[in-house]
């Protein structure tokens, strides 16, 4: 569909210097070390974030408290290469949180390709389709990201995180 | 819910304004169906109506889809970058395939 209008995807990529098994292993089983820690489910912070590695699988995180909350299930399992998983978090309808609906009808989708670019060098390749399934509940995910600091209060952890990682 | 039927109602409202009626004759499902997708697209803000005559049409939101779009474009470049550090940072004795179940804090 070439209509600006129907696109409901999201696509980036980068090109990390870090073999394949590295980038794969830090995307899928270290994920709480780079995801933005704002996006979370509930009220508390995530401790860990966990991708089964199977198809089916769950991915799921882990709060401070030890409670679980579903993120998405695994829809492909190809290790190093792809990984294809549903993403059930959406605004809340009634509520600021970001909540998990299982209903795979309102679920979007992120696929993730790596492609080695030489021995220490991978492409990562990352699709989020299918966004408009979140649809319900859009003005209160609108209220939230165009809140004042929204944004700039992620960016701010981010640089931390760079900062202390280079010390 | 009929998901596959209101993505195709959201690629047929992509083509320009449309009546209900001349959505649900394209699709195999009927008018107050149609009329029940369009409801949730555009209490959503997706779509949007506007009166032609004696005719609704009914027609993508620019703002909404564009809207939706930009929040998760966000997301994924503050996080894609974030991963490209981590991806990056020297592994600090970790070994790549470790259990599911570990208990390690960020």
């Amino acid at each position: 569909m070439a209509n600006p209008l129907a696109e409901t995807a999201v696509r980036k990529s980068v090109l990390v210097k870090a073999p394949i098994e590295r980038a794969f292993g830090v995307f899928v089983e270290q994920m709480e070390t780079w995801w933005p820690a704002t996006h979370h489910i509930g009220k508390t912070p995530f401790e860990a974030i966990f991708i089964e590695p199977c198809v089916g699988g769950r991915w799921y995180e882990r709060d401070v408290e030890g409670k679980l909350a579903d993120w998405g299930k695994v829809l492909a399992w190809d290790p190093p290469y792809r990984v294809a998983l549903s993403w059930h978090v959406g605004p809340g309808h009634d509520s600021p949180e970001w909540v998990c609906d299982m209903d795979p009808a309102k679920a979007s989708e992120v696929e993730i390709r790596f492609t080695a670019e030489g021995p220490g060098a991978t492409l990562v390749e990352l699709e989020h389709s299918k966004l408009e399934r979140h649809g319900e509940g859009w003005e209160q995910l609108r209220a939230i990201f165009d809140g004042p600091g929204a944004w700039s209060g992620i960016l701010e952890l981010f640089a931390k995180k760079v900062e202390g990682a280079g010390a | 819910m009929g998901d596959a039927t209101r993505m195709a109602i959201f690629q047929r409202l992509s083509g320009g304004p449309i009546a209900v009626n001349e959505l649900a004759s394209a699709l195999p499902v009927s008018r107050p169906a149609v009329s029940q997708h369009l409801r949730v697209l555009k209490d959503a803000g997706l779509v949007m109506d506007s009166k032609a005559g004696t005719r609704r049409l009914y027609q993508l939101n620019p703002e909404g889809v564009a809207r939706l779009r930009a929040h998760f474009d966000q997301m994924w470049t503050q996080a894609m970058s974030a991963f490209q550090t981590a991806a990056e940072r020297p592994p600090e004795g970790e070994k790549h395939g470790k259990p599911i179940g570990r208990n390690r804090r960020t």
